[in-house]
């Protein structure tokens, strides 16, 4: 059986990039349950890089990526009288909702199938080289860079490939060699690790 | 478990995974938020206010979101059916067995679940069920019961006992081949009633609004049939949901 890591350390410790605190993503995402379509313009203009920057890294395709991000955005607006700020933060429920779509995306399409195996356990740092963004931008991606290269080279792989990648845990198996009883594993003991190490490194 | 079962699974497993499952949602934030933001083309924008402001929103919930589960479909015959008959088999059948089936229960909390996240959906070119659809919305006692389908969808089944109407709505929905549709029914005591046959393209999107009569307490359920329909289910079905 599992034990996992007490949720008081949940991401106000893993402390997003500066531009989409969890306090001004949960007060505007607040103003959009209200039915405000200005609170919405103003969340747009935030998450809307960070959302479509992580489908498309996901995805590959880029107005693939931008119909995906639409889509998360509507429903955002749609379920924002749902979320609910006691239970988790608007940045974590927006990028989650972000993050299935993708996979649901990459997983749905037969052409997926045929994607480089390399496409997931790319180096994310290469992506930095040519694209121009905020300081904070960058400690963020530096933090979990450096908490990806604590995790054990299996466990790193194994998590770029489901995480980025949105290979199948049988999928990852095949890639890496190993049986998927493994790949559950190291999935498992992956993602506890990076807790860890984002929690604790604040 | 053979890998392909452990694919088609994917959707229905996800605490299984820790990449979707919820209490590892801060860490998957982390993960998202490392990548590099990418500037959306100028047009996104407008046509992401344009959409909202035309979208209703849901209510806002009381509890956690229902999730109205329907229990898997199994093929054995139920233990108090031995007589072996073709009435015992029929019996057997999908339709016939209502512990199989959404609880009233699950349907009643979902009533708060809001009728309007069916009216995000409507496909364009379906006025006069949009008409409908948005009579059973407007309903005092509208229902809206969440579930999942067979293959990763989703259906919402809106329903009104006062206005006689009640419509799914699909998420997801793969399309079929040329000479098969998607066929609704009411089941009523285990009698099924066919309630309109429907196809979906691309999206998998649809809202059809189902023909007939409807009534509280009926099962509405969807199968695959050939297109040019069939008397009764002749097929499992990919979901069923029982209203309170």
């Amino acid at each position: 059986m599992l034990v996992l890591v007490p949720p008081e350390i949940a991401l106000d410790d893993v402390a997003p990039a500066a531009d989409v605190t969890v306090e001004t993503t949960n007060a505007l995402l607040l103003r959009v349950a209200t039915g405000d379509q200005r609170a919405f313009s103003e969340l747009y203009d935030l998450i809307a890089p960070r959302m479509l920057g992580l489908v498309r890294h996901v995805l590959r395709d880029h107005s693939q990526s931008e119909e995906v991000v639409q889509e998360v955005l509507l429903e955002v607006w749609q379920t924002a009288p749902r979320f609910d700020p006691n239970k988790g933060k608007a940045v974590t429920w927006m990028l989650t909702m972000a993050h299935r779509r993708a996979i649901d995306r990459v997983r749905s399409a037969q052409s997926s199938r045929d994607r480089d195996t390399k496409i997931g356990i790319r180096d994310l740092d290469r992506e930095y080289d040519s694209v121009a963004e905020s300081v904070e931008i960058r400690i963020e991606h530096d933090r979990v860079e450096k908490a990806l290269g604590r995790l054990t080279e299996l466990q790193r792989q194994a998590v770029e490939l489901a995480y980025y990648g949105g290979y199948s845990h049988s999928e990852v198996s095949e890639m890496l060699g190993v049986p998927m009883g493994t790949v559950k594993t190291r999935l498992r003991d992956g993602m506890m690790r990076l807790r860890e190490e984002l929690g604790v490194a604040s | 478990m053979s890998q392909h079962d452990s694919d088609a699974n994917t959707n229905d497993t996800m605490n299984d995974d820790p990449m979707t499952d919820e209490r590892f949602a801060d860490v998957q934030a982390a993960l998202g938020l490392a990548v590099p933001p990418v500037t959306p083309s100028a047009g996104l924008k407008a046509s992401v206010m344009e959409a909202i402001a035309r979208t209703p929103q849901v209510a806002p919930l009381a509890a956690v979101t229902p999730i109205a589960t329907v229990a898997p479909v199994v093929a054995d015959a139920p233990a108090e059916a031995p007589r072996g008959s073709a009435a015992a088999r029929a019996e057997a059948r999908w339709f016939s067995r209502p512990a199989m089936l959404v609880t009233a229960a699950a349907a009643a909390v979902a009533l708060f679940f809001g009728g309007v996240a069916a009216a995000g959906v409507i496909a364009p070119g379906a006025p006069s069920s949009t008409d409908q659809l948005a009579a059973i919305v407007a309903a005092p006692d509208v229902s809206t019961v969440v579930s999942p389908v067979a293959g990763g969808a989703t259906a919402t089944l809106v329903s009104s006992e006062s206005v006689g109407l009640s419509a799914m709505v699909f998420d997801g929905l793969e399309p079929l081949s040329d000479d098969e549709r998607y066929a609704l029914w009411y089941i009523t005591d285990g009698v099924p009633t066919p309630a309109g046959l429907f196809a979906v393209d691309g999206d998998g999107a649809v809202v059809q609004v189902l023909e007939g009569a409807f009534q509280a307490g009926t099962v509405v359920g969807v199968t695959v049939e050939p297109a040019s329909g069939s008397p009764a289910p002749t097929t499992d079905p990919i979901v069923a949901i029982a209203t309170a």
